[in-house]
């Protein structure tokens, strides 16, 4: 007699298989001790792993388990306290209170922006003959260096200090005392044409 | 009183009623446990993980859908964890011990290192020789198997819980079962089992 597939016989040992299938098998065991034994093999096998106890959890193990949840829940409650459109609003306000601080600390730091356009006016205006070079640009130190970027009255005064040359001395004193509201209406009258020909 | 199906206290849960998850964690905390137990072997963190699992049944309440049965999805996430834990554990081992890629080898010297006097006495050998075949056979078959024996879940259910066909659940078992009585059968001829 030809043995059954261990798998099938397997199977019948652990309940795997249907009714049908079951029958069957319980058929060819009447007639197989090979089989028959396999099966038996599995059924002591099946019987003495349930000598393998369960583990009882430890007694502080429930307790474990409910600080966890009420953690948890506490940090969820905290959260929906905020909210998202709390934390959205706490957001907005920094980024508001960011370019205000940004904003005054731009004007604050760049004080000589309003005498930098008035340079630039007086050296397109044709009332002073030939143009002269930017005095913010290029008004030299002592050492023979350019002053990028300073303030005309300060360097005036800076040149003042330290001896500066004669010509550049005036030309400074010139821009300081120069007039922009008066020579701008001069500048508005002149036609187009003469403006741009200045220029 | 009629005792609740799970299904209907965890939709109490989702709900917001403790009480309803109090019940639920009585009445799995000690299969929890005793599934950690025999996955992983140490006591402390067989707990740890059972703990893990109710917070994350807690914290996924809200998202909770009945579509399959409250145990598939409770041992599914039992499986995860304790599979993660296995393969971490096994990792720490592999830096120390030199790699095995069937995992038996290196899990048997890791998880049942010689135990102790007090251990056997308290033990016996017979319980040790059952858990050490166990734990011998690959991670999928020894989920497989403490699934279906101890937790008595149905193979179709266990496909569910380890994202496999049932006949893959079938030769699984199959594996499993015939390994253990190829390796216990000798023990128990020699009257050590």
């Amino acid at each position: 007699m030809k043995c059954l597939e261990t798998e099938k016989l397997i199977s019948y040992a652990y309940r795997l298989t249907d009714e049908l299938a079951a029958s069957q098998v319980r058929a060819h065991l009447a007639e197989c001790p090979r089989c028959r034994e396999i099966v038996q093999q599995h059924a002591r096998l099946d019987a003495l792993l349930d000598e393998w106890k369960a583990a009882e959890p430890t007694p502080r193990f429930d307790a474990r388990v409910r600080q966890a949840v009420e953690a948890q829940q506490a940090r969820r409650d905290a959260r929906s306290f905020w909210g998202w459109d709390g934390a959205r609003g706490l957001a907005l306000a920094a980024l508001g209170v960011l370019i205000v601080a940004g904003a005054l600390w731009i004007t604050l730091s760049h004080p000589w922006d309003s005498s930098s356009s008035r340079v630039a006016t007086r050296q397109h205006h044709p009332m002073h003959g030939p143009q002269t070079p930017p005095e913010t640009a290029k008004i030299p130190s002592p050492d023979g260096t350019a002053y990028p970027g300073v303030n005309s009255a300060q360097a005036v005064r800076e040149l003042n200090l330290t001896g500066a040359s004669s010509n550049e001395d005036k030309d400074a004193l010139a821009l300081e005392d120069y007039d922009l509201a008066a020579n701008f209406d001069l500048l508005s009258e002149l036609p187009k044409g003469q403006a741009r020909v200045a220029n | 009183m009629a005792i609740e199906s799970d299904l209907d206290l965890m939709l109490r849960v989702r709900e917001g009623d403790a009480a309803s998850f109090e019940i639920l964690l009585r009445r799995y905390r000690l299969p929890l446990v005793s599934y950690f137990r025999r996955m992983v072997r140490d006591q402390g963190l067989a707990e740890d993980l059972a703990q893990e699992v109710f917070l994350r049944v807690y914290k996924s309440r809200e998202r909770y859908q009945p579509e399959a049965r409250f145990t598939t999805w409770l041992y599914r996430i039992a499986t995860n964890l304790a599979l993660n834990a296995i393969r971490d554990r096994r990792d720490e081992v592999s830096d120390t011990a030199g790699d095995d890629s069937e995992g038996g080898p290196v899990l048997e010297r890791f998880v049942d290192p010689q135990p102790t006097v007090e251990q056997r006495l308290m033990q016996g050998d017979r319980e040790r020789l059952i858990r050490q075949a166990v734990e011998a056979l690959p991670e999928n078959q020894r989920a497989a198997v403490i699934l279906h024996k101890y937790q008595e879940v149905d193979y179709r259910q266990i496909a569910g819980i380890l994202s496999v066909s049932e006949s893959a659940v079938k030769s699984l078992l199959f594996r499993a079962y015939e390994t253990l009585r190829v390796r216990l059968e000798p023990l128990r001829r020699e009257g050590r089992i």
